[in-house]
């Protein structure tokens, strides 16, 4: 009998590298599941194109908890199980703090660091279950490195990290692997609002002298979440070109 | 499960899931009692307690520690029992605290007649 094929759930997945990750998932024949706030055209065409079972989009908003375990257990009772668990979901919070509203940091919070520990404990019991699991946390390169502008952004980030670090050793005995994987500058909303200038000088200041292509960073993902990375856990995966090295 | 258990099933079903996880590491296990602790006399660590939460709520339909109850006040094998009683019948929680407000107020109750009586 051929074996099941394993289920990746993806936060955060109908655009940028959240979509890229789940049309890599899809392509190496996982079943996906994914959540947003609103159905892109990235989700319609996916919809359309896998009418079949292995593809499931709800509209969760990051920051409704309820939702969020709900659209776990759907999951778990549609799919039949969770294996890979990717917490993409995130927010660009840019300016200083001493400016910032209250209301956007704790949206930050909540959508950046909540969500994932919300997520990570509904797909644990799936885990804990099966005896087996994957959970990758989509940091940033700002939780290794200080940079002005980016303060909320910066906590929430190496605040995943230290999840990943604990939760690595609380679930390890039941052969669930946590990693992290921290990207530097790559096509996403953040490096699209800044200014060419800005992007020649973080080009010039990378050894690799150039920003990641968003396949490269969801690479590391696939890495992670395979039997290749069958001993990795607890550790974060910096994807920057060597900018913080 | 299609029909609510019964208070004997979720006492025999929290038994039985307990005695799977110990099965798994020592083989054929005792008769458990309500009195056995789950960490100090059975060994259980806090990673076995959340995959018997998982296993119970994917059995029961429901995780009493979620909100009702903090997990950390589960000391024993009768506490678990209880846990899940009491998420699947709330009357049980709200007779449980009917019954301490009654013990406090007839506690209350003798220290006033005791000083009275000074």
């Amino acid at each position: 009998m051929p074996q099941a094929r394993k289920v990746a759930l993806v936060s955060g997945g109908s655009r940028g590298l959240g979509a890229e990750l789940v049309s890599g998932f899809l392509d190496r024949h996982y079943r996906v599941a994914t959540l947003s706030r609103t159905k892109t055209t990235f989700i319609t065409n996916t919809l359309r194109a896998r009418k079949d079972r292995h593809f499931h989009w709800g509209a969760v908003d990051g920051r409704d908890h309820e939702a969020l375990r709900a659209f776990v257990k759907e999951v778990g009772a549609r799919l039949g199980r969770i294996d890979v668990l990717v917490n993409n979901v995130g927010i660009a919070m840019e300016g200083i703090l001493p400016t910032m509203r209250t209301r956007d940091i704790v949206e930050a919070v909540e959508v950046n660091l909540t969500a994932a520990l919300v997520l990570a404990q509904a797909c644990s019991r799936f885990m804990l279950r099966q005896g087996s699991g994957c959970i990758v946390n989509i940091s940033s390169v700002h939780a290794i490195r200080g940079h002005a502008g980016v303060a909320v952004y910066s906590a929430t980030k190496a605040a995943l990290d230290g999840l990943t670090r604990s939760l690595a050793r609380e679930l390890g005995p039941r052969q669930i692997r946590v990693n992290s994987v921290a990207p530097g500058y790559f096509d996403s909303d953040m490096v699209r609002d800044m200014a060419e200038e800005q992007k020649r000088r973080i080009a010039r200041r990378t050894p690799l002298g150039r920003l990641a292509r968003i396949d490269e960073v969801a690479n590391a993902v696939h890495f992670l979440a395979s039997e290749q990375a069958s001993f990795i856990t607890g550790q974060t995966l910096v994807v920057d070109g060597g900018i913080t090295c | 499960m299609l029909t609510a258990p019964t208070l004997a099933q979720i006492e025999s079903i929290v038994h039985g899931r307990i005695r799977a996880v110990l099965a798994e590491r020592a083989g054929e296990v005792a008769r458990l009692s309500g009195t056995d602790k789950l960490s100090a006399t059975l060994g259980l660590s806090s990673l076995d307690l959340a995959f018997l939460v998982a296993e119970l709520e994917a059995e029961l339909g429901v995780d009493p520690f979620a909100k009702l109850v903090s997990i950390t006040s589960v000391r024993s094998v009768g506490d678990l029992v209880r846990a899940y009683q009491q998420a699947l019948f709330p009357e049980l929680q709200r007779s449980g605290e009917d019954d301490a407000m009654a013990t406090a107020v007839n506690r209350a109750q003798t220290r006033r007649a005791r000083r009275k009586g000074r």
